[in-house]
């Protein structure tokens, strides 16, 4: 059973007043792209990238701080875009320690990589972390876009069994929280996330047969509020909850087509740029799942992605790169160099695929910048090192300027202990919103500028 | 306090529900607890968890300072555990005697049996469900008879002690809704024809092409035929059907003396109307005729019957040249014949194309249906007529009866009376704490379970009259729905997360490794599974055949994957197994031994793991925290055996633990590869396959240990609790126990044949009653 009543939103009293358009498919972006151009600076994105197990932080650590600093082997993908980044050592997230919870540390380090939040020990009974900072983001600033963020995986979750020692599979396979009991769930297929974004767009001059069509859209959104509503009145605590996160979906479809009705034309993509399905190439996969993101982006459609390269406590191996055996069986490696090899070798391949992105953005302009200076593009692992499974001196790293924001081309190592969550503040204020704390953050991250 | 591992759910107490006098026990377990038990708990398990150490999260205090209470029960059910497994006091510390562990045991037991059966049981309450994909897909396919699954593109829905239909793990996010409602629209407008009925056949004969006759100056005009003096044109058609035909010539005419051009219009060289065309060439229109065909290849021709031409005529109005031009003659029929009948789908919802005039009052009759069967009850009459609307709104707009009908349905398939599987209580005001399910209820929770789908009219019907709240039928029912063909569902949902054959999909043994390993064998070895668990399940078999079997089900492929010979093609086939096989049971399936291998090995700590969890319903403990990092242990043995790496890894009395229980069980398996295929060595060295367990059972290889496993009571209890679980959509809770234990006795008292287990578990209280719900906070 759970206990506490988590606080609903208030959104729900205007429910079934201010009922608007529903164009779920009808493409048209938000006033934000007008509004971008019309103030000459592009707005700031932010993308959060999850790698699982941990990394071989001998391999990945800069040996010097400031700005002379190396780029280890697992790094050195990076070179092209070296300027661009800042690597942040002595980050932590203490809330993916176990606090007395016991094993289970793959699945609190997804649960907690975007929240800051001790996830809940739980298989199923009640699910709890908290918000994640892609979607605080999203509630803050996302409504300029026609979608206020987007949440991508290269690998579909576990469909049976458990996944990490008394955690359901929601925490393993997820790390954006649309609240503190909801998980979102990510579009694996490329092909998805691109008609999702760009599919059925509609011009300001509908044809009569579109028109009504939404128009019926419309209607089915007015009945299904209806009967929820109705619905309300009867349950119990625990089913209000399912019920209130069907009005929340319902709510969202219904804001993002407010936001269309405001808009102008869709900029048109053109379909050439349809991914096909899923690739089996992994490599090809996560390519393709960054240029939704470029693509996503540079329309502006959205300015918030989270995406996980695999899931928690991954067991894939990567025989593209030599590595036969599975990555979680071989990040439990004793310290055998054999295996520290094969650990570094993932690693630098997910790194290079990040560069692939990385140099994506920076190819696009927009004015007088480039695309990947507007973003900040975080990268890394709440687990350290995959062995010991600890969550302090996490690697992770900063890509883009946030909009001139940022001061890159540095390896800044911070104190140790300080909590990831004070650079997730910061950056939630460069992107135009505001949090006076956020999960465990004690501050905002000094030193970003330099 | 935060909860104890879940685990100890799955630990439920071994103890028989044996009736006591509550008092006295209570009286004597005080007096013997203060006395005798506190002083050993405090000897042998205080130096750990106290409130300093709370080693394993446990500090005793929290719980001796009354004799054991029943909300305390998971704790000390897992207790009870530890001392007889022998896990506490673990190696190392001082150890109880066998008498004192003994007194303990026995003392937590009369304890935890103090929970009595006889009692009123709470039932539980299982959180709203909304359709998880399977049973959406399913349901769609029931309810509008296409089937097409469109959740395939749905999120995957998340998973809670170990299944994807638990209530409270299933969340909905906007994209899912997003989905629903394209779904929706997609469904409806594949499931209902708007065209339907067709409109008559309309075989056109364009004018200009027809074989020309009479003056020479009929000729043909652009997309016309232009007849300028008396003549025409013909042409052959077939009928298939006897029945009227519509004859229909779009014609106009050049205007001229005292009457308009008139057109002969004769069929098979017999007159059949003869046509006034007094609209101008400008404005052709159409003339016809409604006629009798016969079957077979006719003749038709049009004529211009009446030419005029006066230039010089005194009087100026009657001058002018007469002409007649045609565009096209349509024969369109059959006209009276019946429509060919409509897609099942379409039927299935729109039994009857209503009558003109008749279409509002059919609207509601088809609407009332199929919201009916959409919420798995009856509509009330406010639902149908919020449906109807939509029907009335399509019509508003010029749209016909089909379509507004379509409107409907989508509405209906986005209702959160559709996604969610509601279990309203009629009389939340009831006195009662807990409450009968109504009889839709209990048939949704019946279908859902064995068929991941809707209820069928059997069901329904049971329901309507008031049958299913009868142990007895809902008994019976459980023997025909086994039997359906849609029973595979339950194969594929139950048994391929139970056993975990799902996660085939996505392993990937190394092709260095395993050479051989390839999708079609993968596919094969989930096959071997269903197939396998679907014969026990449908010829009623006793269950521990699953661990333990003489057949199996192979294809070429699987067989030689098995070193079998003689069975060939692609094509599954029952094969009965000999002892020189090392086959039987689901143990020593390829699909089970693949997913608890390693890319490149087979791992005996998974594999022990995996008995544990889903065979014997024990999931391993909990590691203690501060277990040394495997690096900071003396340096193992690297070029070892994989056996011998793992026993000097138990050579850790805190890693012993665990090991002992897991190892063991795995190394029974070591003579199945990675990938499930036998061998005699492992790299160099030969497979030593015998063990003991720490209850002190010794086996020599895989045959012992199914030997010993499927004589334990463990294995069908935790069948039980599992299929409970899946039954319920929820985790299980400490009164589920009386459930479980009667499903048991039922299960034991009828030879273990599966439909025992399955009646049993739709028979318990927690299947067919709910606790009330509280208010609403």
């Amino acid at each position: 059973m759970s206990s506490n009543p988590l606080p609903r939103r208030s959104f729900l009293k205007g429910i079934g007043t201010a009922m608007a358009l529903p164009m779920l498919d009808a493409m048209i972006p938000g006033r934000a792209l007008g509004a971008a151009k019309a103030a000459a600076k592009p707005p700031v994105r932010a993308a959060f990238i999850f790698v699982p197990n941990g990394v071989h932080l001998d391999e990945w650590t800069p040996g010097s701080t400031g700005v002379n600093f190396d780029l280890p082997r697992i790094l050195e993908p990076l070179a092209p875009v070296k300027n661009d980044l800042l690597v942040l050592s002595g980050l932590t997230h203490d809330k993916g320690r176990a606090n007395d919870d016991g094993p289970g540390d793959h699945a609190r380090s997804a649960g907690v990589f975007l929240t800051g939040a001790q996830p809940l020990k739980s298989e199923g009974s009640e699910i709890r972390a908290g918000v994640s900072i892609d979607q605080l983001m999203a509630r803050q600033v996302g409504g300029d876009t026609r979608f206020a963020s987007l949440e991508l995986a290269a690998e579909g979750g576990r469909s049976s069994g458990k996944c990490d020692s008394g955690y359901s599979c929601a925490y393993s396979n997820n790390i954006s929280w649309r609240d503190s009991s909801t998980p979102l769930p990510a579009e694996v297929d490329p092909r998805l996330v691109f008609e999702r974004l760009f599919g059925n767009q509609v011009s300001k001059e509908m044809s009569e047969s579109q028109t009504r069509r939404l128009n019926h859209r419309k209607s089915i959104l007015d009945f299904v509020l209806d009967d929820a509503k109705r619905l309300s009145g009867r349950v119990g605590h625990d089913d209000k909850q399912k019920l209130d996160e069907y009005l929340t979906a319902v709510r969202d479809i219904e804001q993002r087509i407010e936001r269309a009705e405001n808009g102008t034309d869709a900029k048109k993509v053109s379909s050439r740029l349809r991914p096909a399905g899923t690739p089996s190439d992994y490599g090809e996969h996560i390519r393709l799942l960054g240029d939704m993101i470029a693509l996503a982006f540079q329309t502006d459609t959205t300015r918030i992605a989270t995406f996980m390269m695999a899931r928690a406590g991954s067991n894939k191996n990567y025989p593209d790169v030599g590595v036969r055996e599975g990555h979680h069986e071989l990040s439990h490696h004793q310290s055998n160099p054999e295996k520290l090899d094969k650990i570094s070798r993932i690693n630098r391949f997910h790194v290079d695929q990040l560069s692939y992105l990385l140099q994506k953005l920076k190819s696009i302009r927009e004015g007088g910048s480039s695309l990947l200076e507007n973003s900040m593009i975080v990268y890394g692992s709440a687990i350290s090192d995959g062995n010991k499974h600890n969550n302090e001196n996490l690697p992770i790293l900063v890509a883009g300027q946030g909009g001139g924001s940022i001061l890159t081309g540095r390896h800044l190592r911070v104190p140790n202990e300080t909590p990831m969550n004070n650079l997730f503040l910061s950056m939630i204020e460069r992107m135009g919103g505001q949090a006076e704390r956020f999960g465990d953050s004690t501050g905002k991250l000094r030193g970003l500028r330099g | 306090m935060r909860r104890l591992a879940l685990a100890a759910l799955t630990l439920l107490a071994l103890v028989p529900c044996a009736p006591l006098r509550a008092a006295d026990e209570a009286a004597d377990a005080s007096r013997l607890f203060q006395q005798d038990i506190k002083p050993l708990l405090n000897e042998f398990c205080s130096a750990c968890h106290n409130p300093d150490k709370k080693k394993g999260h446990l500090n005793l205090e929290d719980y001796t300072k009354e004799p054991p209470r029943i909300e305390d029960r998971e704790m000390w059910e897992q207790t009870r555990d530890m001392l007889q497994s022998r896990e506490m006091p673990p190696e190392g510390k001082p150890q109880p005697t066998e008498e004192t562990r003994q007194k303990l045991i026995d003392y937590i037991d009369s304890r935890l049996a103090s929970f009595r059966c006889d009692d009123k049981v709470l039932p539980g309450r299982v959180t709203l469900r909304r359709l998880n994909r399977a049973e959406y897909n399913n349901t769609i396919r029931d309810l509008t008879g296409v089937d097409f699954q469109p959740a395939a593109d749905f999120p995957a829905d998340e998973v809670g002690y170990g299944f994807d239909n638990i209530g409270d793990v299933l969340s909905l996010s906007p994209i899912l809704m997003e989905k629903y409602l394209a779904a929706a629209e997609e469904i409806a407008s594949r499931a209902i024809d708007v065209n339907y009925p067709p409109s008559p056949k309309r075989r056109r004969i364009e004018a200009e092409r027809m074989k020309r006759f009479g003056d020479d100056s009929i000729r043909p005009e652009g997309n016309l035929l232009g007849m300028y003096r008396e003549g025409g044109g013909k042409a052959e058609f077939v009928i298939e059907k006897k029945d009227d035909y519509r004859i229909s010539v779009r014609a106009a005419g050049d205007q001229a003396g005292p009457e308009p051009p008139k057109l002969g219009l004769q069929i098979d060289g017999k007159g059949v109307k003869t046509f006034v065309v007094e609209n101008h060439r400008d404005k052709p229109r159409a003339f016809s005729v409604v006629i009798p065909l016969e079957p077979g290849n006719h003749e038709l021709s049009i004529a211009y019957l009446n030419n005029y031409v006066v230039q010089n005529h005194p009087d100026p109005r009657m001058r002018g040249d007469r002409n007649l031009f045609a565009d096209y003659v349509d024969v369109i029929g059959p006209l009276n014949l019946a429509p060919p009948p409509p897609s099942a789908s379409h039927a299935l919802i729109i039994p009857h194309q209503p009558k003109r005039g008749e279409e509002r009052k059919a609207a509601h009759e088809i609407l009332r249906r199929f919201a009916s069967r959409a919420y798995r009850r009856p509509a009330t009459d406010a639902e149908v007529a919020a449906l109807v609307r939509f029907a009335d709104l399509v019509r508003s707009e010029g749209g016909n009866f089909n379509e507004g009908i379509q409107l409907a349905v989508q509405a209906a398939l986005t209702s959160p009376h559709f996604l969610f599987r509601w279990e309203l209580d009629p009389t939340p005001a009831g006195k009662d704490e807990i409450r009968n399910l109504s009889g839709h209820q209990i048939a949704s929770r019946l279908s859902y379970f064995l068929w991941s789908s809707m209820p069928d009219e059997e069901l329904t019907r049971l329901a309507g009259e008031g049958r299913l709240t009868d142990k007895n039928v809902v008994a019976a029912q459980v023997s025909r729905m086994l039997k359906a063909p849609k029973a595979a569902a339950f194969v594929e949902n139950f048994a391929g997360q139970w056993l975990q054959i799902r996660n085939l999909a996505e392993m990937t043994p190394d092709p260095q490794s395993f050479p051989e390993f390839d999708d079609e064998l993968r596919a094969a070895m989930k096959r071997e599974t269903e197939l396998f668990f679907e014969a026990v399940m449908r010829e009623d078999r006793s269950v521990l055949e699953l661990l333990d079997s003489n057949f199996t089900f192979l294809n070429e492929r699987l067989a030689r994957h098995y070193g079998i010979d003689g069975i060939k093609g692609e094509k599954f086939q029952r094969v009965s197994l000999k002892p020189e096989h090392n086959r039987g049971g689901v143990l020593t399936h390829a699909s089970v031994l693949t997913i608890t291998s390693h890319p490149t090995r087979t791992s005996p700590v998974v594999r022990g793991k995996w008995i544990m969890e889903q065979i014997l319903g024990a999931p391993p403990p909990i590691p203690p925290p501060g277990v040394p990092l495997l690096e900071e242990q003396k340096a193992v043995d690297a070029t070892a055996s994989l056996r011998t790496r793992l026993e000097q890894h138990r050579a850790n009395p805190d890693c012993a633990v665990c090991h002992n229980k897991l190892d063991p069980l795995g190394f029974a398996l070591e003579n199945y590869d990675g990938i499930g295929a036998w061998r005699d060595l492992d790299g160099r060295f030969p497979i030593d396959s015998a063990g003991v367990l720490p209850t002190g059972e010794k086996f020599s290889g895989t045959v012992d240990l199914k030997n010993i496993l499927k004589h334990r009571e463990d294995f069908t209890r935790s069948l039980a609790k599992k299929m409970l679980t899946y039954a319920l959509g929820r985790g299980l809770e400490y009164y589920d126990k009386c459930a479980v234990d009667d499903a048991c006795k039922l299960l034991k008292s009828q030879d273990y044949k599966f439909t025992a287990l399955v009646a049993g578990i739709v028979t318990s209280d927690p299947f067919l009653r709910q606790m009330r719900q509280r208010e609403t906070e």
